[in-house]
C-alpha cells in the first residue's frame, strides 16, 4: 500500500469538508507535519486534502481586531507590520526559516502542540477561531482555548481573530537560545489587564492566572524536564514575563 | 498524476505519484543541488525557492507544487559564477558544500528583500539550514560579502588577520587587561606567525578550495548525484527490540510483492564474522558482527534488507516480512552491564577474543609508568572524582549512502560516502565472497563524516543485494536510521585519582575508565585506548596508570567520532584539575601550566597505549614534544576572551539582571597527529603537456579541504599555482592507498606523501631543465611561476619542458610516486576559552563566546584550517551543552529527529574567534601538524569550569542542560 494514495486540492470549503469526511483523510496546510507523518503510515493509504486553493491567505484589520486566514504562512505573519509585535516575534520563534515559510497558522492551530509559543501568544491576544465543521453551512466562532481542548477534528480552520492592543513579552527556558522552550510564559498587558499563557505544561498551551500560574497544573515529564521542574519554571517565567510588561498598556 | 510547474523559468509538465515529495521529483529531473538530509525539513538541505520563498522539498509533496514557480541552484549556473556563489567561494564558506545550494538560494531571496542585511537577519535566514561543518561563521561573512558586491561596494580580499605574538614562544606573557584584542570580522582567522617559518608562495595562503566550483554550483558531486541505469532501491528492516533472538523470518509475502527483487537476512546470507570499524589490517578483535544475525542487540539493529524497484515498494516489502522474536532482557548502562546477572549480549559461540563474555567485558586495558600507589602514599594531597559522559551523534547532514553494482567485467563497484575506501574494499571482500582485486570502491564528495563514516556500515548490504539481483542497488539511511543504526560517541564513566604535593607537583595520577561500546566492538579498543592516551599524556605526573574496562550494552553502537576518545578524557581531566587547583587555592591556569607538557618532555605513557615503537624496540627513546605554542595560545586567548573580567563582581553579577551569573572557563587541549607507524598515505603526480600536473591521492577529503591542502603542498614544491594541480582522490582502482580520513592524519601523512612525490617530479624537471638550459648542476635550477630558472636568469616554461619530454627528445612521462608513514605523532596544542551566562533561577546556560587559540604548526591554508576549528567548536558545543540520546525504558531512542535532538542553528550560535598560532613542526610537511580534532577537546570542560566560576557549582556529568544545572544549583 503506498503511503499517500490520493491528493485533492478543492477550491471551496464545501468540497474540502466533503473530502475530509472520508476515512484516512487529513487536511494539508503547509505540510511540514502532515506530509512526513502520512508518508510513514503504510498500513493504510492516506488521502490528503490540500487547502491552498481555498482563498484563506488574507490578513485583515478591523478596529483593534486582526483576522488572519488559516493558510497564512508563519513567515508572512512574522513580517506583516499590522500584526502585533509579540505575535510576529513568536511566529519567528516557532520554527526555523524554511519551515516557517511553509507552516500555516491554521495548521499550527490544528496541531495544537503544547510546545507552541505562537499558540500561547494567540491565547493571550484573546484569539477566536473561525471553524467550518463537516455538516454545517455556517462558520462557527470558538475561543482558541476551546478549539484546542476540543480538537479541530474534521473541521477546517478558516481564520483566527485576535486583539491587537497591549504589549506582550515572552520568557522561556530551553537547552539553547533557539530551542523549543521546555516551558515558556507569554504575557500580554492591555486595558483589560494581564493575561498569561504557558507552553510545555500540558498537551496544548494553557492560559493561567498571572498571580497563581501553577494552580491545577500537572505538567508532563520528558527527557528535557520533569513535571516538577516544569512547575518551577512556570512560576519563575510567569513572574518575569509579567514583570517585563509592568506598566505597559 | 500530472503537475505543471515553472522550473527554473521553464514551464514543465511532470508525471508524479501522490506520495512523491518535491525533492524526489526534482532530483529525478536532474536538479541534484536539491539534497536529502531528512524527511521532515529538519536540515534544510532540500530547500528551494517556491514562489520566491525558501522552503523544504523533503516535507512537501510534488503535487503541492502544481501551479507554482520553482527555482533551484541550477538556475544560477552559467560560465561565470553569480556574485553570491563567488562570495561563498572567496570566504571559504563551504566545507563539504552539501547544504551550500540551499544557503545560496536563501541568500538570493534575502538580498532581494534586504540589500544590506544585519547579522541577525542573515542568521535568521540560515536558521532553517543546518550546517555541521562551518558553525555558520563564514557563511554569514559570505552573505555580507555578496550583499556588498551586489550593492556595488568594493570588497577586500579575504584572508587572515596577522597579529604580532604576545610571548617569546616559550614563556607565559603577563596579561594586560588594558591591551584589548584587535577587532575584525569573526570569520577572519587571527594568524600569529612564527619567525621559524619561512615565507612561501602557496603554502600558508588562503587558496580557494579545489572543489569550489563543483560545490558552489551544486554540480554532481555526492554519491546520490550519480545514478546507474536500472538502479534498485534498498531498505533495511530494523529491530524494534533492544535485545532479542530471531526465531524465524518468513519473507514469502515480501518476496511475492511485485517490484521486489531480493530479500536477504540471516537465513540466506552466509555467516561470516567481521568488525565494522574502518581500521588498518588486521582489524582489532573481537569480530563480533555478521551481515545478518539471528540475534538483535539494539533497537535499530539489522534484521533484513530488501531491494525493490522503488522506495515505496521497498518500504511496503519491509512491512510484509514476518519476524518471530524471543525478546530478551536488555541492559544499557555500562556499570550495570558488568554486574552479575546482567543479560549476556554475546552468547554465540563463534565470537572470539571477548575478554569475559559472561560479564559483557569486551576488553580490559592497562598501562602504567612508575608506581602509582607509591605516588599516592607520598603525595601531600590525594583527590578523586568521577565523571560521566554521554552518547551523542556525529550528525553529518548527508546520511550514510552507498550504491553497488557489477560492472561489465562483473567486478563489484561500490560508490559510497566513506572516510575509508581502502579499508572498506578490504573488509567487504570476505563478506561477499569476492577477492579484493575484484572490488572497486569510489568515494565521491562526502557531506560530512566526523568518524561516522569511518566504518564499513552499509556497503555489504548493497553489495549482497547487487549480487542477488545483478542490478545496481542504492541504500540511503533516513535521519532516524542515522541516529539509531549508524555510529555515536562512546559513553564513559571516568574516575580520576590524583596525588599532588603542596607545591603543585603532580605525583601520581590514576585514570579508571569504564567504556560503553554498545552491542558491538567496532572501535571499542582503540577509542578507549586513545582516551587513556589523551587523559594521561597532557600533564607530567611522575607516576601514571590507566585501568580500563570496555563493556557491551544494548544502546545504539558507539564508534569513531571526531576526537576519538579525547573529548571524553579531556572533559574529565580538565574538570578534575580545575577542582584540584581550586582546592589548593591555586589559579587554575597557573596550576595546570606547572605540569602541562612542554618542548622536550616525554610523552611517557604513549608507547604503552598503542604507540608501541619504544616497547617493541623500533625506537630507542620515548617520543617527545618537539613543538609547542601553548603559551602564545594562552596569551592570545586570554586577551580575546577578556580574562580579567572574571574578577569583576559587576560583570559576574550584572545589576540589571539579578538572576544572571557570568563566568569564564578555560581548558588546556592537546591532541595527536596521526598514528605513528600505522597511518600511511600515497600520492602519484605526473606532468601534462601544458606544464600542469595530475595528482592522485588516496586521501579522503570529507569536506575538510584535504584535496586543497595537499594540492597546495605539491604546488609549493613544484613552483606552480594551485590551479595547476588537478587533484583526484579516493578511488581504489586508480589512486594510491591511503588509510583514510581519521586520526588527524591527512595533512601530516598524505601531505608528506604528496611532498615527497612532488619532490621526485621536481628533481626530474630540474634535470631536464638543466639540460635544456645548458646548466651543469640540476640542483641549481629553481622552480617558480611555472618555469624552471637557471642561476643566470634564463628559464624554460614547464609547458615547454613537458612538451619536450612527452613529444620531442628522450621521451618520458615525468612522474613521481611516494608514500609516507611517520614514526612521530606531534601533538597540536590549544587554549580553549568560553564565556557564558547561567540563569540561577532556571538553570539555563547560555554560551555567549568561544575562543580557541590553536598551535597546529603551520596552517597550510589558514581559511580551511580556521573552518576546521569553527566547525569543531560548534560540534563540541553541542556535546557539552545540549546534545544527548534519550531513550524509553525499552531502549528506543525517543529523540531521533533534529530538533528534539538539538544541534545548534545559525541564529543561536555564540561568537566564535579563532587564533592560529604558528610553530614549526619539523616532522610535518612545511611545518604542519593536525587541526581537525583538537577543537572537539576543550569546549565541554571550559563550559563546566565557567559554570563553576560563575556559580561555584561543579557539575561532573554531561551535558549541561537546564534541569541538570538547576538541580545542581539547588543541591549546592
Amino acid at each position: 500500500m503506498p503511503s499517500v494514495v490520493e491528493y485533492h486540492r478543492p477550491t471551496n470549503l464545501d468540497e474540502a469538508l466533503r473530502l475530509l469526511s472520508q476515512p484516512n483523510t487529513r487536511a494539508l496546510g503547509g505540510g511540514t507535519v502532515v506530509v512526513p507523518e502520512a508518508r510513514v503510515h503504510r498500513d493504510v493509504g492516506m488521502s490528503l486534502v490540500d487547502l491552498q486553493d481555498l482563498g484563506l491567505e488574507g490578513i485583515t484589520v478591523a478596529g483593534t481586531q486582526l483576522t488572519v486566514g488559516s493558510m497564512v504562512r508563519l513567515g508572512d505573519l512574522m513580517i506583516d507590520g499590522r500584526v502585533p509585535e509579540l505575535i510576529r516575534d513568536l511566529a519567528r520563534r516557532e520554527l526555523p526559516s524554511t519551515l516557517r515559510n511553509q507552516a500555516t497558522v491554521g495548521g499550527t492551530i490544528a496541531l495544537g502542540s503544547g510546545d507552541s509559543v505562537l499558540l500561547a501568544g494567540l491565547l493571550v491576544h484573546g484569539a477566536v477561531v473561525t471553524l467550518r465543521q463537516s455538516g454545517t453551512q455556517v462558520p462557527e466562532d470558538k475561543p482558541l482555548a476551546q478549539s484546542l481542548s476540543d480538537c479541530v477534528g474534521q473541521g477546517i480552520v478558516v481564520s483566527v481573530t485576535i486583539e491587537t492592543t497591549g504589549r506582550g513579552a515572552i520568557e522561556g527556558t530551553g537547552r539553547t537560545p533557539a530551542d523549543v522552550p521546555i516551558v515558556a510564559a507569554i504575557a500580554r498587558r492591555s486595558a483589560e489587564g494581564v493575561r498569561v499563557a504557558l507552553t510545555g505544561v500540558g498537551p496544548s498551551p494553557i492560559e493561567v492566572l498571572a498571580d497563581d500560574p501553577t494552580a491545577g497544573l500537572e505538567p508532563p515529564s520528558d527527557f528535557r524536564g520533569t513535571g516538577d521542574y516544569r512547575l518551577h519554571l512556570a512560576g519563575v517565567l510567569t513572574e518575569r514575563a509579567a514583570a517585563s510588561i509592568q506598566g505597559a498598556s | 498524476m500530472q503537475i505543471e510547474v515553472t522550473l527554473n523559468e521553464v514551464v514543465r509538465q511532470l508525471e508524479v505519484e501522490p506520495f512523491e515529495t518535491l525533492l524526489a521529483v526534482l532530483r529525478r529531473e536532474g536538479m541534484v543541488s536539491v539534497r536529502y538530509g531528512s524527511d521532515t525539513g529538519e536540515t534544510g538541505a532540500s530547500a528551494v525557492l517556491v514562489d520566491g520563498r525558501l522552503v523544504n522539498t523533503d516535507c512537501m509533496l510534488a503535487l503541492q507544487a502544481h501551479g507554482h514557480e520553482i527555482i533551484t541552484l541550477e538556475w544560477f549556473n552559467h560560465a561565470e559564477m553569480h556574485p553570491i556563489q563567488a562570495a561563498f567561494v572567496a570566504t571559504g564558506a563551504m566545507q563539504s558544500g552539501y547544504t551550500t545550494p540551499a544557503m545560496i538560494l536563501g541568500t538570493y531571496e534575502l538580498l532581494q528583500r534586504i540589500p544590506d542585511p544585519s547579522d541577525e537577519q542573515i542568521r535568521d535566514m540560515l536558521s532553517g539550514i543546518l550546517d555541521r561543518e562551518t558553525a555558520y561563521v563564514k557563511p554569514v561573512e559570505a552573505v555580507h560579502r555578496a550583499a556588498a558586491i551586489l550593492r556595488g561596494d568594493e570588497v577586500e580580499p579575504f584572508g587572515p588577520l596577522v597579529l604580532p605574538p604576545l610571548t617569546d614562544g616559550k614563556n607565559a606573557a603577563v596579561y594586560d587587561p588594558a591591551d584589548p584584542a584587535p577587532r575584525a570580522s569573526l570569520a577572519v582567522p587571527r594568524l600569529v606567525p612564527s619567525k621559524d617559518v619561512p615565507t612561501m608562495s602557496v603554502v600558508g595562503k588562503p587558496e580557494i578550495k579545489v572543489d569550489a566550483v563543483r560545490l558552489v554550483k551544486g554540480n554532481p558531486a555526492f554519491t546520490d548525484d550519480f545514478s546507474e541505469r536500472g538502479q534498485l532501491v534498498a531498505k533495511v528492516l530494523r529491530s524494534p527490540h533492544a535485545h532479542a533472538r530471531i526465531l524465524d523470518i518468513d519473507d514469502s509475502a515480501a518476496t511475492a510483492l511485485p517490484g521486489v527483487h531480493a530479500v536477504i537476512h540471516y537465513k540466506n546470507i552466509e555467516r561470516i564474522k567481521y568488525a565494522s570499524g574502518g581500521q588498518s589490517w588486521p582489524n582489532p578483535y573481537p569480530h563480533d558482527q555478521v551481515s545478518f544475525d539471528n540475534k538483535v542487540r539494539h533497537v535499530g539493529d539489522r534484521v533484513a534488507a530488501v531491494a525493490a524497484d522503488t522506495l515505496e515498494i521497498a518500504c511496503e516489502a519491509l512491512r510484509l516480512i514476518d519476524v518471530t522474536y524471543e525478546v530478551l532482557p536488555a541492559v544499557f548502562d555500562e556499570l550495570e552491564a558488568m554486574e552479575p546477572g546482567a543479560p549476556v549480549i554475546h552468547d554465540e559461540d563463534d565470537t572470539t577474543h571477548i575478554t569475559d563474555p559472561t560479564r559483557n567485558l569486551v576488553h580490559h586495558i592497562e598501562a602504567q609508568r612508575g608506581d602509582v600507589e607509591a605516588g599516592f602514599a607520598e603525595a601531600d594531597h590525594v583527590f578523586e572524582q568521577t565523571f560521566r559522559v554521554h552518547q551523542v551523534q556525529q550528525v553529518p547532514i548527508e546520511n550514510h549512502i552507498a550504491v553497488a553494482w557489477l560492472d561489465g567485467d562483473e567486478r563489484m563497484v561500490v560508490r559510497t560516502a566513506t572516510q575509508v575506501p581502502f579499508h572498506t574494499r578490504r573488509m567487504l571482500a570476505p563478506l561477499i565472497g569476492m577477492e579484493i582485486k575484484d572490488i572497486r570502491v569510489i568515494k565521491p564528495r562526502i557531506g560530512g563524516g566526523f568518524g561516522a563514516k569511518q566504518e564499513m556500515l552499509i556497503e555489504d548490504i548493497v553489495a549482497h543485494l547487487a549480487i542477488r539481483t545483478r542490478r545496481p542497488v542504492k541504500l540511503e539511511l533516513t535521519r532516524a536510521e542515522e541516529f539509531m543504526s549508524s555510529r555515536t560517541r562512546h559513553p564513559q564513566t571516568i574516575t580520576y585519582k590524583t596525588g599532588v604535593n603542596n607545591d603543585g607537583t603532580l605525583v601520581a595520577q590514576n585514570m579508571r575508565l569504564i567504556g560503553n561500546t554498545g552491542p558491538y566492538g567496532t572501535h571499542a579498543y582503540t577509542v578507549q585506548t586513545v582516551s587513556g592516551l589523551r587523559g594521561l599524556t597532557s600533564y607530567n605526573a611522575q607516576n601514571k596508570r590507566f585501568d580500563c574496562d570496555v563493556v557491551y550494552t544494548n544502546i545504539p553502537v558507539p564508534g569513531a567520532y571526531r576526537g576519538y576518545g579525547a573529548p571524553q578524557a579531556e572533559f574529565a581531566l580538565e574538570s578534575h584539575l580545575e577542582d584540584v587547583a581550586r582546592a589548593l587555592g591555586r589559579d587554575p591556569i597557573e596550576f595546570k601550566r606547572q605540569s602541562w607538557v612542554k618542548v622536550g618532555d616525554e610523552l611517557d605513557i604513549a608507547p604503552h597505549l598503542g604507540e608501541h615503537a619504544v616497547v617493541d624496540g623500533v625506537l630507542e627513546e620515548y617520543p617527545k614534544v618537539m613543538s609547542n605554542g601553548i603559551e602564545e595560545c594562552v596569551a592570545q586567548g586570554m586577551r580575546a576572551i577578556g580574562w580579567h573580567r572574571q574578577d569583576d563582581p559587576r560583570w559576574v553579577s550584572p545589576a540589571d539582571r539579578p538572576h544572571i551569573r557570568r563566568g569564564l572557563g578555560f581548558a588546556f587541549c592537546m591532541h595527536g597527529t596521526a598514528i605513528p607507524f600505522l597511518d600511511m598515505g600515497g600520492c602519484s603526480i605526473k606532468i601534462n603537456d601544458d606544464g600542469s600536473f595530475n595528482m592522485l591521492i588516496g586521501a579522503t577529503d570529507l569536506g575538510t579541504g584535504a584535496d586543497t591542502v595537499i594540492g597546495q603542498i605539491a604546488a609549493e614544491v613544484l613552483g606552480v599555482a594551485l590551479e595547476d594541480i588537478k587533484v583526484y582522490s579516493s578511488d581504489t582502482d586508480v589512486t594510491p592507498f591511503d588509510t583514510g580520513a581519521y586520526a588527524s592524519s591527512t595533512t601530516y601523512i598524505s601531505g608528506t606523501a604528496a611532498k615527497l612525490a612532488a619532490e621526485k617530479v621536481r628533481d626530474r624537471i630540474k634535470e631536464r631543465a638543466a639540460k635544456m638550459l645548458g646548466v651543469d648542476e640540476p640542483c641549481s635550477i629553481e622552480l617558480r611561476d611555472k618555469r624552471a630558472w637557471a642561476p643566470d636568469g634564463s628559464s624554460v616554461s614547464l609547458g615547454d619542458l613537458a612538451l619536450d619530454s612527452l613529444h620531442v627528445e628522450d621521451h618520458e612521462q615525468i612522474m613521481g610516486t611516494a608514500s609516507h608513514v611517520s614514526p612521530d605523532c606531534p601533538p597540536p596544542f590549544a587554549a580553549q576559552f568560553v564565556e557564558l551566562e547561567v540563569d540561577i533561577a532556571t538553570g539555563q546556560v547560555t554560551i555567549t563566546k568561544m575562543v580557541m587559540a590553536v598551535d597546529c604548526g603551520v596552517a597550510i591554508n589558514p581559511i580551511t584550517a580556521s573552518g576546521q576549528v569553527e566547525g569543531g567548536l560548534a560540534q563540541a558545543l553541542g556535546y557539552g551543552h545540549c546534545e544527548e540520546f534519550a531513550f524509553d525504558e525499552n531502549g528506543l531512542m525517543i529523540n531521533a529527529e533534529l530538533g528534539p535532538y538539538k544541534i545548534y542553528r545559525a541564529d543561536e550560535m555564540p561568537a566564535i574567534e579563532t587564533y592560529l598560532v604558528q610553530t614549526m613542526e619539523d616532522s610535518g610537511p612545511f611545518g604542519a601538524k593536525a587541526v581537525a580534532e583538537i577543537p572537539k577537546d576543550g569546549v565541554a570542560p571550559a563550559i563546566r569550569n565557567a559554570i563553576l566560576a560563575a556559580t561555584g557549582v561543579a557539575i561532573n556529568d554531561l551535558p549541561f542542560t537546564p534541569q541538570r544545572v538547576w538541580t545542581a544549583l539547588q543541591s549546592s
